[in-house]
């Protein structure tokens, strides 16, 4: 019973479990693709450990649609950028360019954070003045706070540049003035006191807020911050001012601590357990493969030294070795690759041994033999053929193991840093203690497509059952 | 033939054995670990040393021959003079014995930082998790699967060969994560990890009705992990023997189906089941290391992860992959044995 891909497809298309695997294994790759044609080649090292690169997100957020059952109590995340100003003046010797960036609030709950980032500046005499403002929807205008940037020093070229690379950035709730114009403008307007305790604690919810009957209430409506910049020179400019109103939730899939996009990471987390499960499959299977057809095939002492080495192999509990091994050589995906290769082999040799024997004092191999076949030619024509269907079958058996040890391995720490996997993150939330929190959108989903992963292979492995034990044919279909 | 296949066993077991110790020697050799380990040992020792000799050598530069000199010895003793592969022998040998001298920042709970004190105080825990774990999934899996065989082909029996491999696919650490969500954190039924209350409470039997509160996350972890792909085991292996010509023989004098399904079928099946759980028996393991990590069971899995986190212990390490290893031998050398015991045909051969 020779085995071509068509022939596999068509055992796999047979039965329920391998068309549910290959439906599965379909979309993974797909998707897969997908990640790996979008996402940039230095994502792990440059993107996602990179903290500088999510300071804009909020921190340890529920997904986005989890607001839709909350009644709208929730903040949307949102941001404004522009790059040119709403509006441009002079007034004798200053420029002053203004940016208007309106946002409207109708949430029962304050923002999480609000933070301005401003970047590239260029001046040409004296550093411009910036200051901003918020307008509320009631008229008060608050001042935020008034920054002069530094100015040119000796030998700098002109005009000089500020802020190219890394954005000037303002948390308000860090701003001492803001409160203070804040606690004048709540003294003024309602005649309320607010203490420092309750400005520190909930800086956002009084911004947002207004006191209606001596309580604090929410106000709702058109928002703008305004920044203002003052120039010197009519040729100052600034690239772009941003504003970033933290939503208390985000995305498709929440935010981490450090304010990652989850769901980003965990797309890019599907190829690398792909690329885990398929490339140690394929290779212990090959080197299995190998080793079995010439222990059969050779027998006498080369048969008894790759026997005797695959029953110790076999029976080494493969956790702590590869626990210990990667952290003597390092965390590298690789490393780990090739150690769980290493670790895999044995199972396969000792059955394709055994299949191996049979088959070479069966009549076809006499008969090859008879005919002056070489020994290189029976192995590939008359007995590989044979045990090529078993074969693929643990091919596939091999996957979801290799998937499941890269992912322990990840969780006890000892993850490749360079390349963010489904364990890693998953190692992130629990050590930051995200599990007790009760964080569940950073925890499950994760483990759920590890899951997913192991289940697909292990579907296609009971889908290939009736391959490796005919006596199974007809009995369940 | 009962003590031959026992030895030969044996010998494979203690080949195991022997083999992860090279590969943990050779790898610290030949990545220059071990030579940086000694070292610093030395370095130890030397500053200890510092203090004696100040007293009675005045001259600064005497001092520095004298410790100079007292570097060589130590060396020599060491075997630092000689190549990594020719103290081979050396190291497997005191990693045996445990004598892996200090932990640079892990203390036992009684205060010690020897290697061999931190890890054994740790054994017991583990043990009780692992063992625990099995018998439960052992007498769980042969209950469902013995009951299953009779019902192959059933929709029931369908869903659960799904279920298995679905089983098989879950990482039993997550599953922890899971439980620790629902059952301590959204219903605080159970704690949500270490292994007594603080302060636990006193008296014998109070302590070991926490220790129990404490368990049940971690061990229902495992076991659900397991039982899956073990309950399929004893499925198959209970239905092929079901199908034999002597439970048909059986049947035909009219034993009861009791009586058959007790004696003619679990019986004979019965070593094969055993089969199942040496099978299982690495994989438990290993998921043992990570459900300790998760519920910071006391044990030795929840030692490798102190042991990676923060400062790296990698003496700690290299104890907690040889005694792994000396468990899982251990432990299926006593499978091995009922296996022997269960199989007549090995017993009376």
């Amino acid at each position: 019973m020779a085995m071509t891909g068509r022939s596999v497809i068509k055992e796999l298309t047979s039965n329920g479990p391998g068309r549910v695997g290959l439906a599965l294994l379909a979309l993974l790759c797909v998707t897969a693709l997908v990640v790996v044609f979008t996402y940039p080649r230095d994502f792990g090292s440059e993107h996602w450990g990179n903290p500088s690169r999510w300071v804009n997100n909020p921190r340890s957020v529920p997904p986005a649609w989890t607001a839709a059952f909350d009644g709208g109590r929730l903040f949307r995340h949102r941001s404004v950028e522009l790059t040119e100003p709403t509006e441009s003046q002079a007034t004798g010797r200053a420029f002053i360019q203004r940016f208007d960036l309106p946002v409207s609030f109708a949430a029962a709950e304050p923002p999480n954070f609000v933070a301005l980032s401003m970047r590239g500046f260029e001046f040409h005499a004296r550093p411009p003045i910036i200051s901003a403002f918020l307008i509320r929807p009631d008229g008060a205008e608050i001042a935020l706070f008034r920054h002069v940037l530094s100015a040119a020093r000796a030998g700098e070229s002109t005009p000089t540049t500020r802020h190219t690379d890394e954005p000037y950035r303002v948390v308000l709730s860090g701003e001492g003035s803001a409160g203070e114009a804040l606690a004048r403008h709540f003294r003024g307007a309602y005649d309320f006191d607010l203490s420092s305790d309750q400005l520190r604690d909930d800086f956002e919810g009084w911004l947002f807020a207004t006191i209606v009957d001596g309580e604090r209430r929410p106000l709702a409506g058109d928002y703008t911050v305004r920044v203002e910049i003052m120039a010197a020179s009519e040729d100052d400019r600034v690239d772009s001012i941003g504003a970033v109103f933290g939503g208390a939730v985000f995305g498709v899939m929440g935010t981490d601590a450090l304010g990652r996009d989850l769901a980003m990471g965990l797309l890019f987390g599907l190829p690398i357990a792909l690329l885990i499960g398929i490339a140690t499959s394929t290779v212990s299977t090959i080197i299995g493969t190998s080793l079995g057809l010439l222990s059969g095939y050779a027998g006498g002492r080369t048969d008894q030294v790759i026997q005797r080495a695959a029953d110790i192999v076999a029976n080494i509990p493969v956790l702590p070795l590869l626990i210990f091994l990667v952290f003597i050589g390092g965390s590298q995906l690789w490393l780990i690759l090739l150690v769980l290769v290493a670790f895999s082999w044995p199972g396969l040799t000792i059955m394709v041994r055994t299949m191996v024997l049979q088959l070479r004092h069966g009549q076809e191999v006499e008969a090859a033999v008879s005919l002056g076949a070489s020994r290189a030619r029976v192995i590939a024509r008359h007995v590989f053929p044979h045990t090529a269907s078993y074969i693929f079958a643990q091919l596939v058996f091999f996957a979801p193991a290799a998937v499941l040890a890269e992912a322990g391995l990840s969780f006890l720490g000892l993850g490749d840093p360079s390349i963010p996997t489904w364990g890693q993150i998953l190692e992130h939330g629990f050590r930051t203690g995200a599990v007790f929190l009760g964080y569940w959108w950073w925890v499950i989903p994760p483990g759920l497509l590890i899951v997913l992963t192991a289940v697909t292979f292990m579907f296609l492995a009971l889908g290939m059952e009736s391959v490796v034990d005919p006596r199974l044919k007809g009995a369940r279909r | 033939m009962l003590v031959r296949r026992l030895l030969m066993r044996g010998l494979s077991m203690l080949g195991v054995l022997v083999a992860v110790q090279l590969l943990v020697v050779i790898s610290l050799g030949a990545t220059g670990y071990s030579d940086r380990m000694l070292q610093a040992v030395i370095g130890e020792q030397l500053r200890a040393m510092r203090g004696g000799f100040a007293e009675t050598i005045r001259d600064p530069d005497q001092l520095e021959a004298a410790m100079e000199a007292q570097r060589i010895e130590l060396e020599q003793a060491y075997g630092l003079d000689r190549p990594w592969y020719a103290r081979i022998p050396a190291m497997v040998f005191r990693v045996f014995v445990l004598d892996l001298g200090e932990a640079h920042t892990l203390r036992s709970f009684t205060g010690s930082n020897r290697v061999a004190d931190i890890v054994a105080e740790r054994i017991p825990n583990t043990v009780i998790l692992l063992t625990t774990s099995m018998v439960i999934t052992a007498i769980a899996g042969i209950a469902i699967g013995t009951r299953l065989s009779t019902r192959a082909g059933s929709r029931l029996d369908r869903l659960i060969s799904y279920g298995s491999a679905i089983s098989y696919a879950l990482p039993a650490w997550w599953v922890g994560i899971l439980l620790i969500l629902v059952f301590a954190f959204r219903f605080p039924i159970f704690p949500s990890g270490g292994m007594y209350s603080a302060p636990p409470p006193t008296g014998g039997f109070p302590r070991f009705l926490d220790l129990v509160h404490h368990a049940i996350l971690p061990i229902l972890t495992l076991v659900l992990a397991s039982l899956g792909p073990y309950v399929y085991v004893v499925r198959t292996m209970t239905l092929n023997t079901a199908q034999g010509d002597h439970v048909t023989a059986a049947r035909a004098k009219g034993v009861p189906e009791r009586i058959i399904s007790r004696r003619h079928v679990l019986r004979v099946a019965a070593p094969p089941i055993v089969t199942g759980l040496i099978l299982g028996l690495a994989g438990t393991l290993g998921g043992s290391i990570l459900v300790e990590t998760v519920f910071a069971w006391q044990g030795m899995g929840r030692l490798y992860y102190e042991a990676i986190a923060g400062t790296p212990d990698e003496m700690v390490i290299v104890a907690l992959t040889f005694v792994f290893t000396l468990l899982y031998v251990v432990a299926r050398m006593i499978l091995e044995v009922l296996y022997v015991l269960l199989d007549p045909r090995v017993r009376y051969d």
